[in-house]
């Protein structure tokens, strides 16, 4: 009886079936392309094992942060939260109108409508530091510049997202609002706004997080703001004030991160 | 008749519903906006400069881009742009390779359904540590001791930013995983590294390549923001381009980023269409819930 039931069950099972072409062609090809950026960047753990004791030296320093001077940091503070404000109030304005122009359901002139996709997909993907280091040369280094490119950022996400909501309403008032004779204007007003306003609204606190969160490389680029105070004591190797900064800067997001959650739950 | 349609419907009308919460909303948020207009130390005074200086910036950049490439400083500007943005694309490149390997147990251990709640815990307020800290901050407070200035640290600083967004990504796809194979496998006998290897696993694969993918997008514009500080990538380029206020060369490299940014978008959301075809999951699922644009 062993002997019977050894041999029915290895003849009976079926031949893995070998692996497809496209897997092989894909996983060789991540292979090559990882080992070519890793010798482009001179890619290494090396420094890891040999330079730990140098880094150590600064990674101490943060260890213990100096707390008093975050007193100092307070008007790089209100500054930086003005920035986000201003830019987030402004650019959300702004990326409404462009979403009501970059959907097909509120905008049935098609050549208007590639444009305006067109438009916003190259505005997207320059990053938020091209456009700080354009504003600084434009209008000099200076809250203004990182409230400006925030602010161009900003249009670009906030027409993204809510363009994609857009896309996506219930026709059924859009459908009765052209029944009833309603034009262009109208339309995206009672037709579409109030189904995307709570989105819309969510989409800006999440710009708005956004835009604190970049606070530090705007700074850094010459906007402004925590992340210039930042730039400045790390220049001048005061790593237990920058330690101080970055711990703050970490519960600022922390805050605002749990604050426009609880609020777009709400809207949601 | 007449008198009849002109009356019934005004009786008919419901009270429009109150709007003194929205109304009081929109003045509180006028008057944030204007306090933050005078606390904001912003020189409002240069905003001016947007309409001189800004066109006539505009103007040498898109100069620069239309001279003749092969032409003797223009072909040297394109062949730097070009290095740059590779160098860029390998730091992204690299940076998500290093999140995808790494988020994946940490997304294991955050899964509800497959670790123990403690670890769960631990894993997750880890993993929101990670998503909260900026790029540039592991950049300087980590990278730049150890590793120096250059690529390798943008690369590193890139992959642990990825690592929480990742994770989270991952958790959130195994929560969601059909239960059915699981229960087919535990009753097969499977052992627990089989369960998750061939039930769990084999399930979100094909949401997880699409996350690291849509990773691999979102690093190509953080690595040019890493070139600020020093990290190497066609953002140091662009600062020294700045420096000396060349709008030809600024022209040149911030055509190429669009260009290829754009590219890349296109191809990677291409490929990451074929990949999720299968498992119900739509590109926009990914995309509207934003992790970190």
């Amino acid at each position: 009886m062993t002997v019977a039931s050894a041999v029915p069950t290895a003849a009976v099972r079926p031949r893995k079936p070998a692996p497809s072409r496209g897997l092989i062609v894909g996983l060789v090809v991540a292979v090559l392309i990882t080992a070519w950026a890793a010798w482009q960047i001179d890619f290494t753990l090396a420094p890891l094992f040999t330079d730990f004791a140098n880094g150590w030296v600064v990674v101490e320093q943060f260890l213990h942060p100096h707390w008093s001077f975050l007193t100092d940091s307070w008007d790089a503070w209100v500054e930086t939260v003005s920035i986000a404000i201003i830019a987030s109030f402004f650019g959300v304005g702004l990326g409404l109108v462009l979403a009501y122009m970059a959907s097909s359901v509120t905008n049935r002139d098609a050549r208007l409508y590639r444009a305006t996709k067109w438009f916003l997909s190259v505005l997207r993907s320059l990053p938020d530091v091209a456009y700080v280091l354009i504003f600084v040369a434009i209008v000099g280094v200076g809250s203004l510049a990182g409230m400006l490119a925030l602010f161009v950022f900003n249009i670009g996400i906030a027409a993204k997202l809510t363009s994609e909501t857009i896309d996506a309403v219930d026709p059924g008032p859009l459908e009765a609002a052209d029944a009833s004779g309603a034009g262009t204007f109208s339309r995206a007003r009672w037709a579409v706004q109030p189904q995307i306003l709570p989105n819309f609204l969510s989409y800006a606190l999440y710009v708005f997080e956004l835009n604190i969160r970049a606070s530090v490389v705007i700074g850094y680029a010459g906007g402004g703001g925590i992340g210039h105070l930042i730039q400045v004591q790390f220049a001048r190797f005061n790593y237990e004030n920058v330690s101080a900064l970055v711990i703050s800067m970490f519960l600022v997001v922390l805050v605002i991160d749990q604050l426009s959650q609880y609020l777009r739950r709400r809207l949601v | 008749m007449s008198t009849e349609a002109t009356t019934r419907p005004r009786v008919v009308r419901p009270a429009e519903p109150s709007k003194i919460r929205a109304t009081v909303g929109a003045i509180v948020l006028v008057l944030v906006v204007i306090a933050a207009g005078r606390f904001s130390n912003a020189a409002w005074g240069n905003l001016s400069d947007l309409l001189t200086d800004g066109w006539k910036y505009f103007y040498l950049m898109v100069k620069g881009v239309m001279q003749n490439p092969f032409s003797d400083p223009y072909s040297g500007y394109w062949t730097e742009a070009v290095k740059g943005m590779l160098e860029s694309i390998s730091m992204a490149w690299i940076g998500t390779m290093i999140g995808a390997v790494l988020s994946v147990p940490l997304g294991f251990l955050a899964a509800r359904n497959v670790a123990h709640p403690v670890v769960v815990q631990v894993t997750r307020v880890f993993l929101n540590i990670v998503r909260t800290i900026p790029e540039l901050i592991f950049a300087i407070i980590l990278l730049l001791p150890i590793f120096g200035f250059g690529p390798n640290a943008g690369a590193l600083a890139l992959g642990v930013g990825a690592i929480g967004t990742l994770g989270k990504l991952t958790a959130e796809a195994l929560e969601g995983i059909d239960p059915g194979p699981v229960e087919a496998a535990r009753a097969a006998g499977a052992s627990h590294g089989a369960i998750l290897r061939w039930t769990y696993w084999s399930q979100v694969l094909p949401e997880v390549l699409a996350f690291w993918l849509y990773r691999f997008e979102i690093n190509i514009r953080a690595s040019a923001i890493l070139g600020v500080i020093g990290a190497g990538g066609i953002g140091a380029v662009l600062n020294q381009a700045f420096r000396y206020r060349e709008w030809d060369y600024i022209g040149i490299l911030l055509f190429v980023i669009i260009v290829v940014t754009v590219l890349v978008d296109t191809i990677s959301g291409a490929v990451r269409h074929r990949i999720i075809a299968g498992t119900g999951v739509t590109d926009r699922d990914i995309v509207t819930e934003p992790v970190g644009l």
